[in-house]
């Protein structure tokens, strides 16, 4: 019936060719205008799992205490200190610039020329204190001494200034949303703003301006994903020759080529129709898009040469390739498509996009590829040589490769996949969630991004890896001297967890202002039992502190990380989970967790949690499609079983390569069995009609190799280059992306004519 | 909260832990200790002991720190040794601990968390005679070794005024002269045993007292600077007394020539001590360390940027060993101003 329909198919697409070559022009010249209009796009609540509890909590205490999206900038004086005017100068211009940069919660930039910055201190007859930079600063010797005196009083060292006076902080927290225009923040024109308004403007022979944060880090992810554009444009070049090379005709190298690139504009064209934009986390899915593309045109333009070698005219070849790769060709693609879209399970939003571009993408590739390309080819006339002895070189070349259908070749090699496989889950068991690196791991260790987190790190006893824990108490909870002693017990135990660098919270600064009640005594340094001395010290604690709300009955407990790599978010995690059960209380709840690392966590337990059934359902659905289009158990397990063994060997690289799973890298699975399965879909759909016929495994593999064998191989080694010139980005996740799925395209290659074969000899023993 | 309130002031150690039952659960020995807030060290035979915040006490020998267990979460402020063996710990809720095996194991003698007040130093003259003094005024007193201990009220150090006030409530109102009374007193800082016997008892306002009968009674000395003084240390045949704001004061052992020292810096002075090669130091807020030669002439000669800074001690090694706000660390290790 399938073939009736397909046979029916192809009739009427090839009588209206002409109808179908405007259609597509028509829909092309529309998406093309759409994709022109395609927007770089990186919102920061596209990276975080909106639904997870951390994020719940993250969400609900945003308005009061800032989220995880901040910025900071650290002004460094080269000479090694501080001091003198013109850096003073620098720093406030650099205060007051950040302050005036649209999207930045104006309410929030802090640094010691905010006026909340204050200190106090004890003097004979009580108190005395005032701004860091008194109002009646000048920027002089003097005035710098002064103002010196007061950084030391207010205890700021490590915080807004370096601890070794080399240079001091601006932080800013950022808005979801212009106030203004209500529009979301254009995170990569803020970060833009950056580098040109504080950048570009202040630093100097001496003056050295660090930025990091969220909005900084997409924007160098976006510089760094323009690259991209370069890297396409070499791997078309690479891959035009290889075409060339496989098909020795110009017109069946540009066509195929031609018909990639279309379904490219349709793919990006597609992302403004849908609403969306490109963000630099998903700009690898064009490569991945015209890389399929292209394998499949490959398979066409081979199905169509080797027909007109037979001596058909090449209409007539084009016709037949359409039919008999229509099928096998839609299975695959589907199966990539409905691979991509069970990327969709994983609650971030990120993720979610990239399933539904990748998928969109793999999708018009069937019409453009499958479909138009055997129309186009089939105005063409195609000349080849004749070429005598072509079968018998064939044969010749790919007799070696059939003895693995051999049942005594097959089970030594099914052995030794098991073997393999018995390496790859013991590798796998090593692979971590999350970032392994420090520093933004979207980025290269040596990126100007990471140098200067790393400087920050160094001299800051703060980072942007911080975690904030919400105690979530009740109206006027911190006049209370058993809440506060719990959120300090709470503070003091998990601020004891390795990887925790500092921790900040109501409890300790309090506590250091009952000190400064009296006399500035660090023996004083307790939360008063009285009640009236405990309300004495809290109220000097404005909410702007960020330490406490408007009636105290919500007070964060921050956290200060010395990174953000997995294995130490884990431990603080677990541990603060450990510790807050052992504290809360009806009425004082610890809750998890919010601040950059509450995000990373909530991440990190998204992606652990996904990966599982995001398994299942990739393969579940490449199953039910094997199964839908072979009607043959045997042979759909042949071919999930070597996708299967590669996944893990995959995991396995992972571990070895310190690669994380991450939101990065989670998709590279799901893609690797999705384009991976098309491999011994091509080979075993020959062969499986051949089998049903009653021939020898043995023959049935090697007829199948010298129809499409070397199709496959030629796909694996194109979508394998496509993919292998993300080694040299900018990007570290695109090199990592870049490094599994080259794996993954080449090792599952081999397991389709290796492996694959193998199964099939041992499924069907009675036919040798 | 309600337990509390009906608990006897002077507790038995037992009982003690009773009444924290409502205090969060605890976990005492935690790796950052010997970097958190410590405020006294001093020697015990062949180790340091230091104690800090959360009931801490560290143990140190040949340069390496380890905490242990203590019967209480609250901030110990003074650690003293009698001997190598015999020790107290003071601290906030009138804490009061003991060991008798050099710092390593110690028992509750006494808590009163109900008070408010905490107990800033102690001091004892034999085994069995000592005293804990602290906030408002707290003087103990025990004659057992610290078994029992007995409240005392120094009303000879009153000022006038406040003095004839209290005499007119105990007649009027004695519920306010209760009141008034726990309140009245100065802060008792300090209190030492200066080598001819006497006892000399440093605190707030100026406070400068001296006694010449094991701690009975005391007689303000005539002294003219009224903030608080921390510490007071005999040294180069001199007494000095230290304290807010760096002002710190030298006496022959008459006690009543006071000079000033002409100090570098205008951070509070918290501790002091002689090394065994007699140079006095003083260290204080501001992780300021100055050093102070025969001519009472002090010199800055180190400082912990931001860390402020409450005692140091001399190990067996000659080695001197400095706590604060950060823990506890060698003064050779500390940076230079």
């Amino acid at each position: 019936m399938l073939e009736k329909l397909v046979n029916g198919f192809e009739s009427f697409l090839f009588r209206h060719r002409g109808w179908v070559i405007t259609l597509f022009a028509l829909l092309t010249v529309f998406l093309g205008y759409q994709a022109s209009q395609l927007k770089m796009d990186a919102a920061f609540v596209k990276n975080i799992p909106l639904n997870h509890s951390y994020m719940q909590t993250y969400l609900k205490h945003q308005k009061d205490f800032g989220g995880a999206n901040s910025i900071m900038v650290a002004v460094e004086d080269t000479r090694g200190n501080i001091f003198n005017p013109e850096f003073f100068d620098a720093l406030k211009n650099v205060h007051d610039q950040l302050f005036f940069i649209p999207g930045v919660d104006r309410a929030q930039v802090k640094s010691i020329y905010s006026p909340s910055t204050r200190f106090t201190e004890v003097v004979e007859d009580g108190f005395a204190g005032g701004p860091v930079i008194p109002s009646e600063f000048v920027n002089d010797a003097q005035g710098l001494e002064i103002v010196r005196d007061n950084i030391e009083k207010a205890g700021i060292v490590g915080r807004l200034i370096a601890e070794d006076y080399s240079a001091a902080m601006v932080s800013a927290q950022l808005m979801d949303f212009d106030p203004q225009t209500n529009a979301p923040l254009d995170t990569i024109a803020f970060a833009a703003k950056l580098e040109s308004e504080l950048r570009g403007k202040f630093e100097t022979d001496t003056i050295k301006v660090h930025i990091i944060g969220f909005a900084k880090m997409a924007g160098d992810v976006a510089d760094g994903a323009k690259g991209v554009v370069l890297f396409f444009l070499i791997a078309i070049a690479i891959t035009a020759v290889m075409v060339f090379l496989f098909s020795r005709s110009l017109v069946l190298t540009l066509l195929p080529l031609a018909c990639s690139l279309i379904a490219v504009v349709w793919q990006l064209g597609l992302l403004t129709v849908v609403g969306f934009g490109l963000d630099p986390m998903s700009i690898l899915v064009p490569f991945l898009v015209f890389a399929i593309g292209v394998s499949h045109g490959v398979q066409i333009i081979n199905a169509v040469r080797q027909r007109v070698l037979d001596g058909q005219a090449t209409k007539a070849a084009a016709a037949s390739a359409f039919r008999s790769l229509l099928v096998p060709g839609g299975v695959a693609l589907l199966s990539d498509t409905v691979g991509f879209i069970t990327l969709l399970a994983i609650d971030i939003g990120i993720i979610r996009e990239l399933a539904i571009s990748a998928s969109l993408g793999v999708a018009v590739i069937i019409f453009t590829n499958l479909i138009l390309l055997p129309v186009v080819i089939s105005f063409f006339d195609i000349k080849t040589k004749e070429d005598a002895g072509r079968a018998e070189r064939a044969q010749a070349f790919w007799k070696p490769f059939s003895v693995f259908a051999n049942l005594k070749v097959a089970v030594v090699v099914v052995l030794a996949t098991l073997g393999l496989y018995g390496l790859g889950l013991k590798g796998a068991a090593d692979m971590k969630i999350g970032d392994l690196q420090g520093g933004a791991p979207a980025l290269h260790a040596d990126s100007r991004y990471n140098q200067d987190t790393f400087f920050i790190t160094d001299h800051f006893s703060i980072t942007t890896d911080v975690m904030t824990v919400i105690v979530e108490a009740f109206p006027e909870a911190c006049t209370y001297h058993d809440v506060l002693e719990r959120i300090g017990e709470f503070e003091w135990q998990v601020g004891n967890t390795v990887g925790v660098e500092s921790t900040a919270s109501l409890a300790s600064v309090a506590r250091k202002v009952n000190a400064g009640f009296n006399e500035g005594n660090p023996k004083w340094e307790v939360l008063p039992r009285n009640t009236a001395s405990l309300v004495q010290a809290v109220g000097q604690i404005p909410t702007t502190s960020g330490l406490l709300n408007a009636d105290c009955s919500v007070m964060p407990v921050y956290f200060f990380l010395k990174d953000h790599k997995a294995e130490t978010i884990e431990h603080v995690i677990a541990k603060s989970k450990a510790v807050a059960e052992k504290l809360n209380t009806d009425k004082v709840q610890f809750k998890l967790a919010s601040g950059p690392v509450g995000v990373m966590a909530a991440t990190n337990e998204a992606v652990a949690e996904a990966q599982t059934p995001m398994m299942l359902y990739v393969y579940g659905a490449v199953f039910v499609l094997c199964l839908l289009s072979f009607r043959s158990l045997r042979a759909t397990v042949a071919v999930i079983l070597p996708l299967y063994v590669v996944s893990t060997l995959a995991q396995a690289l992972m571990a070895k390569l310190e690669i994380g799973l991450a939101v990065s890298t989670l998709p590279v699975i799901a893609l690797g069995v999705g384009i991976g399965v098309d491999y011994g879909i091509y080979i075993l759909s020959t062969m499986a009609v051949k089998l049903r016929d009653g021939m020898a495994v043995q023959q049935a593999y090697l007829e199948a190799l010298q129809e499409r064998g070397s199709a496959v191989i030629f796909t694996g080694l194109t979508l394998a280059i496509g993919v292998s010139t993300w080694f040299f980005s900018a990007l570290k996740f695109q090199m990592d992306m870049g490094i599994l799925l080259t794996f993954m395209f080449l090792v599952n290659m081999l397991g389709a004519i290796i492996i694959l074969p193998a199964l099939t000899a041992l499924f069907w023993p009675k036919r040798r | 909260m309600l337990l509390r309130k009906f608990l006897p002031l002077a507790c038995i150690p037992l009982l003690g832990s009773v009444a924290l039952a409502d205090e969060p659960a605890r976990d005492q020995l935690q790796p950052n200790a010997p970097q958190s807030l410590l405020l006294d060290i001093t020697r015990a035979g062949d180790a340091l002991v230091a104690v800090g915040e959360r009931g801490h006490v560290l143990i140190g020998k040949d340069a390496i720190w380890q905490q242990v267990a203590t019967p209480s979460a609250s901030q110990l402020t003074k650690v003293f040794f009698l001997d190598d063996k015999l020790g107290w710990a003071v601290g906030h809720d009138a804490t009061i601990l003991h060991t008798d095996d050099g710092g390593l194991s110690w028992v509750k003698q006494f808590e009163a968390p109900s008070r408010e007040r905490p107990f800033m130093d102690v001091l004892f003259t034999s085994a069995s005679d000592g005293m804990a003094i602290g906030a408002y005024g707290l003087f103990f007193t025990t004659n057992d070794g610290g078994k029992n201990w007995q409240e005392a009220f120094h009303d000879e150090l009153l000022g006038e005024e406040d003095a004839a006030y209290l005499n007119e409530l105990k007649e009027t109102d004695p519920e306010g002269y209760a009141l008034e009374k726990a309140s009245l007193l100065p802060h008792f800082n300090r209190i030492i045993r200066l080598d001819d016997g006497r006892l000399l008892m440093v605190g707030e306002l100026g406070l400068v007292a001296v006694s010449s009968d094991g701690g009975a009674r005391f007689s303000r000395v005539n002294f003219d600077y009224d903030g608080s003084m921390f510490n007071a240390i005999e040294a180069h045949g001199k007494v000095f007394v230290m304290g807010l704001r760096g002002h710190a004061f030298a006496a022959g052992l008459g006690l009543d020539d006071w000079q000033q020292l002409s100090l570098p810096v205008e951070s509070s002075i918290n501790g002091a001590l002689v090394s065994s090669k007699g140079g006095l130091y003083l260290v204080g807020n501001a992780g300021v360390v100055l050093a102070v030669n025969d001519n009472a002439e002090a010199e800055l000669v180190a400082r912990r940027q931001g860390e402020n800074l409450l005692a140091g001690a001399e190990d067996k090694q000659g080695r001197i060993w400095l706590v604060g706000a950060k823990g506890v660390f060698a003064l050779d290790s500390a940076q230079t101003k």
